[in-house]
Parts: structure tokens; C-alpha cells; sequence
């Protein structure tokens, strides 16, 4: 129920730790110096396993068994990629842990280094995240400064250091394969797998890629114990997460609950402080724009992930995005099509004219053109997207619209008769 | 800008990738902040510093938002039009935006002036402070209504262009 702020240490101290000497104040790097020449690196994974914590970044797959999937015999040297390439509609979290609290970052990525076996760690940002990326630049060089990273880590042999590599715009980068491409200064376009980044990633390495959010956690599971992290929140996936929350709630921002413990009634009355008065929840996109959009019936879903996924939809990044009645769900739809077909790729063709294809029937629509065979004509596209494109951009733009089309079909019905005119959107001036 | 220029740029950090290609980002985002955006003559020096062929290069330029191969003007203003601003009057802020500076409702575009750019973002990252707006790369805020964004517009119409144009 309530906040937790214990994971994530700016929330904690509930300031900015954006110098080394804060950040060691608030207990940083006590996790690395406990570590580096104590702890064996699979000893150290196996906390990781045991923590149960999982992919923050979306897909939510079980971190220490990522890192247990590297070959513990390769030649090749081993890398740890840090995917902050933060793009996902409704998503804010990792902006805040790398302006905040950089350094805990380091440490996570340094942690995870040392399990693997990794010689480097770089952090893919995204290019318009230019201020994150710059306080990045500033606590690797106090890091280095320190000792906290460099040659023979605090003595312990272990040599490790960071790369901050800036993107130039493009949400498919945050599909790891995609941003392994980009890494390696070509076109961010994804890669056919197998084989899987843990055995063939950047320039053919092993690397483990992870989530800011998910790399940052890790300091605390390893000062307080993974039993601590595992003992909080549901048993099958534990620990907090931070939630972003954002669209026609009166205070937006993100909020560290611990899974499972928190619904989403809770989440958007209680801690966003609800919506304008005399409104309802219309719809709510939970886990990022990419799943399927649920309605006001279940507000009272636990949030975690298994609870999510059993209403249909799923945990995503945890962003957040909540639509009362004043909005419009096609016209949200639109909106959304048009995000997805700006950032396709291009490389599988199903997606590159599918995605337009979505945009163009919703907005003719939206306009008042459309046609009751329209909605036969999304779901036999939908089939011929789904599931045949090399990453799951495709599918993430389909799950939003479908849902909606099936949640909300009168509205689309009406809509497609007689057009959306723009509502009036919710501005700053009207918040209480 | 010169290969030299480039060079000297890269230099510094060729040591911490196993393959020289992962310069070429970098590369093409310093060859930038020079005019704000790419010319052929800029690409070519990329290629020559980081020892690719330019086709190469113009093909990683090309696919990138952020990376423009066309001129822009000497600030560009991305207004974040994705759902959560939508919900927060991102459309609003965009139309005053355009109508201000004159210029495409649909696609955005320079103003006459060569000032200002308006252009759409996908979704910026700053949701909690819808109607967000970036300048160029370096500063995102929220929440614009339209007048303040008009006033924002103004503001950097008369402010000096800065020295680096870091998009």
C-alpha cells in the first residue's frame, strides 16, 4: 500500500545524489567494496538468482538467469550493455534514476560487470535524454576519479570501466538487438535471433543487456541480502518497481511501490492524487503504450506481474497512462498508430505497411470515414503482422488498438458514423 | 567541419571500442553541432575520419531523427505530441507553434526567418510534465500551455545561437 522508496536511494534520502560524496553518504558503493575480492562472481549471480528480481526494462525476464545464460568459458572478452534508451510512451523512470542518482547506476552496472566476468560497461542513452547523459559523463569521471572504476578495482584486480554512448532518436534502439546495432555505429535494425546477445552480442561477445532500472536495484540486494529483495512482494516476482505515471491524473510522476502490494486504484486515487473532479477512468495503458489498454472494471488489479497478465494485460516498463472521459479512445488509438508507424524500422515489411496501414483506417476514422468493414480489415491485418516480424515493435502496436477495438467497440462504432472532434485536453491552468 | 576537427574529437575515446565503426555515431553527432545539421561535405569527413565509405555513412545519417541531413534552423523546438502530452494539450501547443511561426500544421517546418524549427517528437520522456518541449537536445520543460510556448519561441528567437548545436 504504501510507498516503499527503499530500492531505489535518491527516494530513499529524498534528494538528488549527483555527487559521489552524497551518494557514498546514502550508502553507495558499500555493495562494490563487499564484493570485489569477497564475493566469487558466480556466487554473486546466484544472488541475483535468487533475488528473483526481473527485467525492469518490459519483457521482464529473470535477471540472474540472463546473466547465468553467458558462456562461463569464452574467449571473447564479456560486456554488460545498459539499456537506457528509455523510450516507451508513458515512460519517465530510468530519466529519474540517471538525473538523480547516477551513481547507483555505475555501481549496478559495475556489479553486474563483476558477475560476468566483463571487461566493459557501456550505457546506451538515448539522444534526447542529452541532460541525463551528461550527468552521466560527469559521475563515470568522479567514479574513475575514485577508484570505482578503472584499473584493479579498489585493489581487488578486477579491471572495469564505463562507456556513455549517446543515440540519435530512435525507439527501436530500445530492442536489444536493435540497440546492439547501433552500439556498433550502424542503423539500429534488429537482428534475427538466435543467436542471443548472451552468446553473440556486441561486435560477438557475450553481453548482458539489462534495464537502468533493473542494473540500479542491484547495490541494495547485495548490501541487504537478495532474502530481503525476495521477501518483498509476491514470490513468483518480487521486489518494487517504479511506476510512471502520466496523462489526466492531477500529479503526475513516479512512484516506487512494492509489487503486488499496491492496486491500480490506489496507485492513480491515492498516489497521483486521482483525476479533475467530476471525472472517470475511461482507460489505462499500464505497463507502457505497448499492451493491451484495460478499463475502469479493473482498477482494483493488484499491480504485479502475474496479476496483470491475468486481466490480459501486462506490466511493461510501468509506464503509467491513465485517460479519463473526456478523452477519446479512437482517437487515442490514432495516436498511437502514429507513434508505431514513425518508429518502425523498416526492415521486416510486414510492420513497415502494416503500421501504416493502422494509422490510415484509424484516422480516416477519426475523420468520420469509416467504414464497418474497417474493423474486419484491422483484424485480418493484425494476423498478418502479428507474430512475423523479426522484433516485437509490431506486435506492441497492435495490442493497444485491438484491446480497444474490443473494449470499446461502441465508441469506435460511433466514431466511425460521425467522426471525433478534438476534446478538450486537460491543462495545467485546470489542475487544482 | 574537417576530418582534423573529427579526429582530434574521437581520439580521446577510440580506446574503448573493440571495433572503430561504433565512432561513427559519435562522429556524425560532433559533425553536427557545428551547423545543426549534416551536409554532404560533413558526411564525407566523417567517413574520412573514421575511414568508411560515405554511402555508409549517409546511410546510418539518414535513419536516425535526430540526425539531419537536410538544414534545419538555428534552434529546433520539438513538441512532444504522443499520448500522455496529447492528453495534456500538446495539439494546442503544436498548432500555436505553427501558426506562429508560420508554418506547416501537418509536418512543421523552418520559420521564414530561418530561426526556428518546429517539429514533432515522439514521446520525450517527459510525460509527468506534459505538454513537454525540447530545444534541440539539451532542455526539455513542462507543462507548456500555448502561450508560454509562444513565449518560449520568442525567447530563443532573440537569444544567441549556441557555439555548439548539440541535437
Amino acid at each position: 500500500m504504501p510507498i516503499l522508496n527503499s530500492v531505489y536511494r535518491h527516494r530513499e534520502a529524498g534528494r538528488p545524489l549527483t555527487e559521489l560524496a552524497a551518494y557514498r553518504e546514502a550508502g553507495g558503493y558499500k555493495a562494490l567494496e563487499s564484493v570485489l575480492g569477497e564475493t566469487d562472481a558466480d556466487d554473486l549471480q546466484y544472488a541475483f538468482v535468487r533475488s528473483g528480481l526481473r527485467g525492469r526494462g518490459g519483457a521482464g525476464f529473470p535477471m540472474g538467469r540472463k546473466a547465468s545464460f553467458l558462456p562461463k568459458d569464452s574467449r571473447l572478452p564479456k560486456y554488460v550493455v545498459c539499456n537506457a534508451d528509455e523510450s516507451e510512451p508513458g515512460t519517465f523512470k530510468d530519466r529519474e534514476i540517471m538525473e538523480m542518482n547516477p551513481f547507483q547506476l555505475l555501481e549496478g552496472l559495475t556489479l553486474a560487470g563483476y558477475a560476468i566476468g566483463a571487461v566493459r560497461g557501456y550505457i546506451y542513452i538515448r539522444g534526447e535524454y542529452e541532460h541525463q547523459a551528461r550527468v552521466l559523463d560527469a559521475a563515470v569521471r568522479a567514479a574513475r576519479e575514485a577508484g570505482f572504476l578503472g584499473k584493479d578495482l579498489l585493489r581487488s584486480g578486477f579491471d572495469y570501466d564505463i562507456t556513455v554512448y549517446r543515440g540519435a532518436g530512435a525507439y527501436i534502439c530500445g530492442e536489444e538487438t536493435a540497440l546492439l546495432e547501433s552500439l556498433e555505429g550502424k542503423r539500429g535494425q534488429p537482428r534475427l535471433k538466435p543467436p542471443f546477445p548472451a552468446v553473440a552480442g556486441l561486435y560477438g561477445s557475450p553481453t548482458l543487456i539489462n534495464n537502468v532500472e533493473t542494473l540500479t536495484a542491484l547495490p541494495p540486494i547485495v548490501t541487504r541480502g537478495a532474502d530481503w529483495y525476495a521477501a518483498l512482494g509476491p514470490e513468483k516476482s518480487p521486489g518494487t518497481k517504479l511506476f510512471s505515471i502520466s496523462g489526466h491524473v492531477v500529479r503526475p510522476g513516479n512512484y516506487e511501490i512494492v509489487l503486488g502490494d499496491t492496486t491500480l486504484r490506489e496507485l492513480i486515487f491515492e498516489h497521483a492524487g486521482g483525476l479533475r473532479e467530476g471525472r472517470r477512468v475511461k482507460a489505462v495503458w499500464v505497463g507502457g503504450s505497448s499492451v493491451p489498454v484495460i478499463g475502469e472494471e479493473h482498477l482494483d488489479t493488484p499491480l504485479d506481474y502475474e496479476s496483470l497478465q491475468g486481466i490480459g494485460t501486462a506490466l511493461g516498463s510501468g509506464g503509467c497512462i491513465v485517460m479519463d472521459d473526456s478523452g477519446c479512445i479512437v482517437r487515442a488509438c490514432l495516436r498511437l498508430a502514429s507513434f508505431y508507424r514513425h518508429e518502425s524500422c523498416g526492415k521486416c515489411s510486414p510492420c513497415r505497411e502494416g503500421t501504416s496501414w493502422f494509422e490510415r483506417i484509424l484516422q480516416r476514422m477519426v475523420d468520420g470515414d469509416g467504414r464497418m468493414e474497417d474493423f474486419e480489415l484491422l483484424e485480418s491485418l493484425f494476423r498478418r503482422v502479428s507474430g512475423k516480424t523479426l522484433c516485437p515493435l509490431a506486435d506492441g502496436a497492435i495490442a493497444p488498438i485491438r484491446s480497444a477495438i474490443k473494449l470499446f467497440r461502441d465508441d469506435f462504432i460511433r466514431v466511425c458514423q460521425e467522426g471525433s472532434p478534438r476534446p478538450e485536453p486537460m491543462l495545467p491552468a485546470s489542475v487544482g | 567541419m574537417d576530418a582534423d576537427r573529427i579526429r582530434a574529437h574521437l581520439d580521446p575515446i577510440r580506446h574503448e571500442f573493440a571495433d572503430p565503426r561504433s565512432l561513427v555515431m559519435p562522429a556524425l553527432k560532433f559533425a553536427q553541432t557545428e551547423k545543426g545539421h549534416l551536409t554532404r561535405e560533413d558526411m564525407a569527413a566523417v567517413a574520412e575520419a573514421t575511414g568508411y565509405s560515405p554511402s555508409f555513412i549517409e546511410s546510418v545519417a539518414s535513419f536516425y531523427d535526430r540526425l539531419y541531413t537536410r538544414p534545419v534552423g538555428n534552434r529546433v523546438v520539438s513538441v512532444c505530441v504522443t499520448l500522455s502530452c496529447m492528453l495534456r494539450g500538446a495539439d494546442e501547443v503544436w498548432d500555436a507553434l505553427c501558426e506562429h511561426e508560420g508554418v506547416d500544421h501537418h509536418h512543421g517546418g523552418t520559420s521564414a526567418d530561418g530561426r526556428i524549427t518546429i517539429q514533432e517528437a515522439q514521446c520525450l520522456g517527459y510525460c509527468d510534465k506534459g505538454a513537454c518541449i525540447q530545444v534541440d537536445a539539451e532542455e526539455t520543460k513542462g507543462p507548456y500551455t500555448p502561450e508560454e510556448a509562444v513565449k518560449l519561441v520568442e525567447e530563443l528567437r532573440e537569444a544567441p545561437t549556441p557555439a555548439e548545436l548539440w541535437r
